[in-house]
């Protein structure tokens, strides 16, 4: 039997009432669904209360759910529209200065500026930080699309699976987002 | 100095780091199955909505007759000749 056609069972059983199944269904989709609301970075909502919300309007809808896309599908959209609605009303943190750095990641900026050396392992998490940083300066969806498309390296087209949203509209979102990190780095440097 | 865009291509790629999976906090599932049950209609709430829709179709239901009494009553002030003169007739022939 292969994944969505155990899937697919676990959903019929759990429609019927099957607890043993429903919690087997959200172990397996557990950490996709985590996955998306850690890619949304969010502030104010807790990541599991989140993560929680999601399951519940899943379970809730459930009898919804027509098996024409894999099961994953249909959560994962349930998921970022979820994440969206309630991070909406977040507001993108203001600009980044230079004095916001810390020494290791205004070096490691610098670095990066004037050098194509690769950069070492310490330095690669003075990276992460100041990414963390600026993605904070971002809109929610934007910082989704900017974590699926350059740190999950995923391509337009399984973000457009896991969101539901075009390709166009994929592109439009990493457009922005790459304009306002641009604009953001030249401040910095 | 480079450009932003390659910087920028830069960091992202110095930033990419394997995420390990999330664990499961533990008793998730349990939470989440007694809070979906919790906020899903219970007995009561279906008779309640059930009744709450009989007492619509009911209340339609009088509406529509009350409108059929009311035209049939007006309809009768206004009968025929015809049915006047036979009504006529048979009174006087019962009179006989």
């Amino acid at each position: 039997m292969d994944d969505d056609e155990h899937a697919h069972t676990l959903v019929d059983r759990a429609r019927d009432g099957d607890d043993e199944a429903a919690r087997e269904l959200i172990r397996q989709l557990y950490p996709m669904v985590a996955k998306i609301v850690r890619g949304y970075r969010p502030r104010r909502a807790a990541e599991e209360d989140l993560t929680q919300m999601i399951f519940i309007k899943v379970f809730q809808n459930l009898a919804q759910y027509s098996g024409k896309v894999p099961i994953s599908h249909w959560v994962s959209r349930i998921a970022v529209n979820t994440c969206r609605n309630q991070l909406m009303a977040e507001k993108a943190r203001p600009e980044l200065r230079h004095a916001d750095l810390s020494e290791e990641q205004a070096a490691m900026l610098e670095n990066l500026a004037a050098s194509d050396e690769a950069l070492s392992p310490d330095r690669k998490l003075a990276a992460r930080d100041l990414v963390e940083k600026l993605l904070a300066m971002l809109k929610p969806v934007e910082r989704l699309v900017i974590d699926m498309l350059y740190l999950q390296e995923r391509s337009v087209a399984e973000i457009q699976k896991v969101t539901g949203w075009t390709a166009a509209a994929i592109k439009i979102r990493a457009f922005r987002a790459r304009q306002k990190l641009r604009r953001q780095i030249g401040g910095l440097l | 100095m480079k450009n932003r865009d390659e910087i920028l291509d830069r960091l992202f790629r110095a930033a990419i780091a394997p995420v390990p999976p999330k664990e499961m906090p533990f008793g998730f599932d349990t939470r989440v199955l007694a809070l979906v049950r919790a906020s899903s209609p219970n007995g009561s709430a279906i008779i309640a909505l059930f009744a709450q829709r009989a007492a619509m179709i009911a209340l339609a239901v009088i509406a529509l007759a009350s409108v059929g009494v009311y035209r049939a009553s007006t309809s009768n002030d206004d009968l025929p000749a015809e049915y006047a003169m036979a009504d006529n007739a048979i009174q006087s022939s019962l009179g006989e």
